[in-house]
């Protein structure tokens, strides 16, 4: 299952914020970690990789094709906003199965896909609770829950570790490791935390200001030199 | 800080209450009056001819009101329709206009020769129930559009753009995640717009006006009752409407209260 990213030149406006002629090549199967300040344009990045926006400049290609060109439902995208975006009016059990009932599966299917699922992720014990009963950690479960039944190619996750308290954060690392492992999907999550970045993935993009400053290998993030402002990002002038 | 909030909360109770004496003595005025000729007005057969006539025509406006705003609202806050804010603007322009004169602007285009071509193949508006039904869509349809605009612009477009994500068509997705979402604002602007419709006096009269047994609706009788001095069956009748507006009230809140029940909402 390929899951190719290139982005070339990519530029896009939104209200007053630019993202700047972005050129990034994403390989299958790898996790890339966008980092960045609050602001710097991570999440524009993320929806324009799901093809959310059309560039002013640019094109973002998935797997060869243009992004745009590609019918929606077929980019096997997966997205897990920061704030889960679960569908409120429905139990946890339904917004996993949303995806394939969609897809017209069979009901015995998406009932097996939906306890194999809850069951990796520890959640079946919630399979009949609302959204607003849930925890964080219990919300972002159920979000990669639904969107692992498509068993999407490449997962954007829009900083998926910031509203865990720290206990709950540990155990979701290595929950997306083995989602990794287990779906060999690309995954491209964006995060302001360095250490996170550098435990999970294999490069680390940083912006600042709606521009790719830099792009380093994961055990390379903190002692490769860089420009001023990615110094200053890093804290270390 | 603890006794700053409680006068606060003190004075708003005043206000509430005051406002509730305002409204309420304005209900008493009406049943006080009305309830005495209570049985009088239901065995009238001139009343239930406008009891029958008031409910199936704002009955029949506010499903046309409901299936036309839907889909105008929706266009207004998730597409890219061309010329959106004046579409927007030209909507809600109506809504400070007094009902008379919608009712004239009506009574004018159906007076048109295009009205009169309507009339010829059997779609007659003026001084008919159709005009009735047309008098009230005029009038509701801004304000439905307005509320159901407002509604679907505080549902998170990114909620739409995840159901699409995961294979949902914009249809399915309006269907499954929009319009239940939704829901209790669209029982509510039903509810209003069936309960203006069927209290909608001005528009109906300056294009229908009130022929007894035949565009008489209930507002219609009252005005009949009062210009011929008969004020009791003008409240009696009054009673009626309000009779209705209540039952209306308590089952749309009994359908909002269970379904939030069933949710667990808090």
């Amino acid at each position: 299952m390929q899951g190719d990213i290139k982005i070339e030149n990519f530029s896009v406006t939104r209200g007053k914020f630019r993202l700047k002629n972005i050129n990034l090549k994403i390989k299958s199967g790898e996790i890339f970690a966008v980092l960045g300040r609050t602001g710097a344009g991570k999440t524009v990045l993320l929806e324009s990789i799901i093809g959310m926006y059309a560039g002013k400049t640019g094109q973002i290609l998935i797997n060869g094709k243009m992004v745009e060109g590609i019918a929606i439902v077929d980019r096997k995208i997966g997205f897990v906003y920061q704030d889960y975006q679960l569908f409120p009016h429905m139990k946890v059990y339904d917004n996993i199965t949303y995806g394939l009932k969609m897809h017209k599966k069979s009901k015995k299917e998406q009932s097996e896909q939906a306890e194999n699922l809850m069951q990796l992720l520890g959640i079946s014990y919630i399979k009949d609770q609302y959204p607003c009963t849930l925890s964080g950690g219990e919300c972002q479960r159920v979000a990669l829950a639904r969107t692992l039944a498509l068993n999407p190619s490449i997962l954007l996750l829009d900083e998926p570790f910031s509203a865990l308290d720290p206990a709950t954060k540990q155990k979701m690392y290595q929950e997306i490791l083995n989602i990794h492992e287990k779906f060999h999907c690309t995954i491209v999550f964006v995060t302001h935390d360095f250490k996170e970045a550098q435990l999970l993935s294999n490069r680390v993009g940083i912006l600042l200001n709606g521009e790719l400053k830099t792009i380093v290998n994961s055990n390379e993030l903190l002692t490769s030199s860089y420009e001023q402002d990615v110094e200053e990002f890093l804290g270390r002038k | 800080m603890k006794e700053k909030r409680d006068i606060f909360s003190m004075i708003t109770i005043m206000i509430a209450l005051l406002v509730i004496l305002f409204i309420g003595s304005a209900i008493c005025a009406i049943i006080i009056g009305g309830f005495p000729n209570l049985l009088d007005a239901f065995s009238s057969k001139e009343i239930r001819f406008a009891f029958g006539l008031s409910i199936s025509t704002s009955c029949i406006s506010t499903i046309v009101v409901m299936v036309l705003a839907l889909p105008t609202a929706y266009a207004l806050t998730r597409t890219n329709m061309p010329l959106k804010k004046a579409a927007g603007v030209i909507i809600e322009l109506t809504l400070s206009l007094p009902f008379i004169l919608l009712g004239l602007s009506l009574l004018i285009l159906f007076s048109t020769n295009a009205g009169k071509m309507l009339k010829d193949i059997g779609f007659k508006v003026i001084f008919s129930p159709i005009g009735i039904i047309m008098a009230h869509i005029l009038v509701n349809l801004p304000y439905a559009i307005r509320l159901i605009r407002t509604a679907m612009e505080e549902v998170d477009v990114r909620l739409e753009f995840i159901a699409q994500s995961l294979g949902a068509s914009k249809f399915k997705s309006f269907l499954t995640i929009l319009l239940p979402m939704c829901k209790h604002s669209l029982i509510s602007t039903t509810i209003l717009t069936w309960s203006r419709a069927l209290g909608e006096f001005g528009a109906t009269l300056m294009l229908v006006g009130i022929t007894r047994f035949k565009t008489e609706t209930l507002p219609g009788s009252i005005y009949l009752s009062i210009s011929t001095g008969n004020n009791s069956m003008a409240m009696a009748t009054a009673t009626i409407m309000l009779i209705i507006s209540a039952v209306t009230i308590a089952v749309s809140n009994y359908i909002n209260h269970s379904k939030q029940l069933n949710r667990g909402d808090r």
